[in-house]
């Protein structure tokens, strides 16, 4: 075993947020939470550069004996899929700690050392190959996001931190639950590679698919399990909503590349059709209550549930075209959404309303802003030249050919998010300013600036060029589609 | 008995001797110490369950029947035992400052803790219905005692008399099972029972009995439906005796149920249907209750009940991992419910009561440190990792499993999640409310050394259960 390099990323973040403990000055707090996340960014570049992007195996890997009684390891290993996402929560986590630099004004040390034990917990989810340990890292998440809503949240944020943490565990348990069934009937192992390899009577798959459907649908979250979304959303704090949008809410759709694809094929091929009208009904719901909203984060909140309903129709479209544009959409939606949410927290801070209504003319007032916020917005409806159009036509070319119905309907899906989108950017940056007669208000600053370039160079890149950001993902979803249809069937 | 035997006997049973006799000897010096004088019976009993659990220690390498088979000193006994010696060692240390500010600051109190642990360690290591009877009784009785301390206060008599009596009746109960085994099988010794019972394993008349014998013990942990005495003991007792009353008398009633249910019975009846019955109203019960309870103590009593429910399950499950998942869960839960009454008992100060759960209301604005232990100990009770208590619930969930149980599994977790959401209850009133007051906990040497030592335990089983799971496996008997 060579150099632990993703034990590094995974747990630097945990000792920053150690270290964090014993400062008292709250600027010498916000710097240290920089460096470290930064530092850790700069470690997931390296090991980027370290990939080698023409095998599906898993790289990296550690292995270590954790519980052997119980044949758990502490097993860490990426392969392309997780890369990625490796790669988003990295970047996010500077970027959320940018966002919270003047906005988190109050127990700054206790939200910075959540922020960081959030981030050491959700590289953990993406870099776990042992079903326990996953589940460790996954409901650990729990706990510092609960409290970064519930303490640092806007006034209604005790309800919606009970509604996020309660759904998320119950789901979270079921899910518990199917991974011993899983155990037992997997040769008493929680390795995930050995697990992918075992084949399951179909029944069993039924059950399990089930058990993981419901604590993945939650997290996605699919229709009828997203109403704690909005609430979260809403509530949270700006870094909040970011890792929720950015990353937090890849983590269902995760789950199925990672555990239902491959341990459960036939399952899934079978509940295929399934998944895909829910997926439709959920970027037609999503759209529409988004088209309802006047509050702006509940709109790009509700904006959400509709963009994760592509990804799970290009995930169960079972098909490299859908599934490729389905991880891409993943990726997409963490930087769009992310860096719109970024915005609704830059604007919310010097106006102190979200309501769309009292907004207009923000262009004269803050033209980099309503740049910036034109650049996302159209990438948010896919517009050609941008990320989510590489992403969302390669899901809909996936949705036609695995069910036209289906396709059809996302299509309405995506005029729906260019009515809402666009009329959110015409109230708000166009026409005269409504916000009283003295309406000024600073434009973006250069740490603003420093957390939103990056973001606006990705939208640009993936949506100019994304062959390097399939390129990292081919060779293993490629390899989840032959698991897939090699031991379910289909086509 | 041939002087051998007695002394092999004596032999095994040293640690039980150590300890009696330390609270006979403390129970004189105790008299005869001048007042103010009383701090040395606390280190002086703490050094007695030392020296019990290194006699314990070093019996630990064989097994050692004694007294004519109604006792024996094997590893399971020695798991148990070092479960109540830690969980008597930390109220000790938890005890004498609050027994100051509560005036019941004499060495009978001390005395008393120590004959009730003797009375668990006999429970451990009894194979005869009667000398599980001895141990049972020996340990409630001082309870009794215990749970009526506060004699000035109204609720503190009222809850042990509730406690007596109902306790009464349930040992009537058990008697009754008692002497109806003795009467199907001739024999009282768990292993005669087994052999009696193999040969005829529908016997109504022994059904009976289990369920007579299952009602005696299902009382002494709190189960439904022996559970109405909880609530109100637990709140009237003085706080430091409810710490040690939801941990050890407890965990000595799962032993003399693992004992008796998964050696000689369970080949021959339906009982562990009754078990699983019992269990999932036990835990649906606790944790439903506990949602509309204002004081913090009533709250850990129902959340007791729950987790009696849950390590039920192990019960019910059975097996090697049934048993060493009821063992590890109880081992588990005593670190992290002293833990939390720590913190309740702390906060006793002044004019403070620390029970009414609004009280904590901005605690972590005036202390960081103490509010994020809290927060450790309420998590790990609500079961999430990376603590102890996440690791407890999923070795019962792996037993359940693993015997075919998964309609259980899934009950269990699902009530769980219940039962989860009166622990962030108070999570959300320390963290996410405004102070009401200034907090002033009564934080000595020896209540911080408990609070740390449980804290080592609800991160160390937590993060590294490997070992604790081992000790637990190697401890069951038979396996």
């Amino acid at each position: 075993m060579g150099f632990p390099l993703l034990s590094l990323i995974v747990f630097l973040p945990a000792v920053g947020a150690g270290v964090l403990m014993f400062l008292r000055n709250d600027d010498a707090v916000r710097w240290t939470a920089l460096g470290v996340t930064v530092l850790d960014f700069a470690l997931c570049i390296a090991m980027l550069a370290g990939f080698d992007t023409t095998t599906h195996a898993m790289q990296f890997t550690e292995t270590r004996p954790w519980v052997p009684a119980l044949g758990i390891t502490y097993a860490l290993g990426i392969d392309g899929i997780s890369a990625l996402f490796v790669f988003l929560t990295a970047l996010f986590g500077w970027i959320c700690v940018l966002a919270s630099w003047v906005a988190i004004d109050r127990k700054v040390k206790e939200f910075m050392v959540s922020l960081l034990v959030m981030q050491a917990l959700m590289l953990g989810v993406f870099c776990a190959l042992d079903l326990f340990l996953f589940y460790v890292f996954w409901e650990a998440m729990l706990i510092p996001m609960y409290m970064i809503i519930g303490v640092w949240g806007g006034d209604g944020r005790v309800y919606a931190a009970l509604k996020f943490f309660l759904y998320t565990l119950a789901g979270s348990l079921l899910f518990l639950v199917g991974v011993i069934v899983l155990y037992f009937h997997g040769g008493r192992t929680f390795d995930i590679l050995a697990l992918t390899a075992h084949d399951l009577p179909f029944q069993v798959q039924s059950w399990l698919f089930f058990a993981f459907l419901i604590a993945f649908a939650v997290k996605v979250p699919m229709v009828p399990v997203h109403t704690w979304l909005p609430d979260a959303h809403v509530q949270a704090p700006t870094a909040g909503s970011i890792i929720l949008a950015a990353v937090l809410l890849k983590m269902g759709a995760y789950g199925f590349l990672r555990f239902s694809l491959p341990m459960l094929p036939a399952a899934s091929v079978y509940y295929a059709p399934l998944m895909l009208v829910l997926s439709a009904l959920a970027i037609i719901y999503g759209g529409l209550l988004a088209l309802a909203q006047d509050d702006l984060k509940k709109l790009v909140a509700y904006s959400s549930i509709s963009h994760m309903g592509f990804v799970t129709l290009g995930i169960f479209a079972l098909n490299l075209r859908g599934l490729e544009g389905a991880i891409l959409q993943m990726f997409n939606h963490g930087v769009t959404t992310g860096a719109l949410f970024l915005f609704v927290g830059l604007i919310y801070e010097r106006t102190h309303t979200r309501s769309i209504a009292d907004y207009g003319g923000l262009m004269q007032a803050a033209p980099v802003y309503t740049a910036f916020l034109a650049l996302f917005t159209l990438s948010s409806m896919a517009l050609p030249g941008t990320n989510s159009f590489v992403g969302e036509l390669l899901v809909l070319s996936g949705a036609f050919a695995a069910n036209p119905a289906v396709g059809a309907a996302a299509v309405v899906g995506a005029l729906l998010g260019a009515a809402y989108l666009l009329g959110m950017y015409g109230k708000v940056a166009l026409g005269p300013a409504r916000l009283g007669a003295g309406f000024k208000i600073r434009d973006v600053n250069a740490r603003e600036l420093a957390a939103i370039l990056p973001l606006a160079v990705l939208v640009l890149w993936v949506g100019l060029y994304p062959k390097p950001f399939l390129g990292i993902i081919d060779a293993s979803v490629k390899h989840v589609l032959t698991q897939v249809h090699s031991k379910g069937g289909g086509q | 008995m041939t002087a051998t035997a007695l002394v092999q006997s004596a032999l095994a049973s040293l640690p039980e001797i150590v300890v009696i006799a330390g609270a006979c000897i403390l129970l004189i010096l105790g008299q005869v110490a001048r007042k103010g004088q009383g701090h040395f019976v606390v280190w002086a009993s703490i050094a007695v369950v030392l020296i019990a659990a290194l006699a314990t220690a070093m019996l630990a390498g064989e097994v050692r029947p004694a007294y004519a088979g109604m006792f024996i000193a094997d590893r399971f006994a020695v798991f148990f035992k070092a479960v109540f010696y830690l969980a008597t060692v930390l109220t000790f240390l938890l005890s004498p400052r609050y027994a100051e500010i509560e005036e019941i600051g004499i060495s009978e109190y001390y005395v008393l803790l120590l004959f009730a642990l003797s009375g668990m360690m006999i429970m451990a290591s009894a194979t005869d219905l009667l000398s599980i009877y001895v141990g049972l009784e020996l340990t409630v009785l001082c309870t009794y005692v215990l749970t009526g301390f506060l004699r000035q206060q109204r609720r503190s008599n009222e809850a042990a008399l509730k406690y007596v009596i109902l306790g009464s009746v349930s040992t009537g109960i058990f008697l009754y099972g008692v002497s109806l085994v003795y009467g199907l099988t001739g024999t009282t010794q768990l292993d005669g029972m087994a052999a009696a019972v193999t040969g005829n394993p529908l016997d109504p008349g022994l059904l009976l009995a289990v369920v007579f014998i299952v009602a005696g013990l299902v009382f002494k942990v709190g189960a439904v439906p022996f559970h109405m005495w909880v609530p109100d003991a637990y709140e009237g007792a003085p706080t430091t005796i409810t710490a040690f009353m939801s941990v050890a008398p407890k965990a000595a009633g799962f032993a003399v149920i693992l004992r008796v249910f998964l050696n000689p019975l369970v080949a021959a009846s339906d009982a562990w249907i009754i078990v699983a019955v019992i269990a999932v109203v036990t835990m649906a019960l606790g944790s439903f209750v506990a949602l509309v309870q204002d004081n913090f103590k009533r709250l850990l009593a129902y959340s007791s009940i729950a987790h009696a429910g849950f390590a039920l399950f192990g019960v019910v499950a059975g097996g090697a991992d049934g048993i060493a998942s009821v063992m590890l869960y109880l081992l588990i839960y005593t670190f992290m419910n002293l833990g939390i009454f720590g913190i309740v008992i702390m906060m006793r100060n002044g004019d403070f009561s620390g029970e009414v759960i609004n009280d904590y209301a901005g605690f972590a604005r005036s202390h960081r440190g103490l509010a994020l232990l809290t927060l450790l100990y309420l998590f790990s009770l609500a079961g999430l990792p990376p603590t102890a208590g996440f690791f407890a619930k999923f070795y019962v969930l792996v037993a359940l499993v693993e015997r075919g149980f998964v309609v259980l599994a899934v009950i269990a977790v699902l009530l769980s999640a219940v039962a989860a959401y009166f622990y962030i209850r108070i999570v959300m009133v320390i963290y996410m409310r405004e102070p009401e007051r200034a907090f002033d906990p009564a934080l000595t040497p020896s209540v911080r050394a408990t609070l740390a030592v449980t804290a080592a335990g609800t991160i160390g089983i937590g993060l590294f259960p490997a070992w604790f799971l081992r000790l637990a496996q190697g401890s069951v008997f038979g396996g």
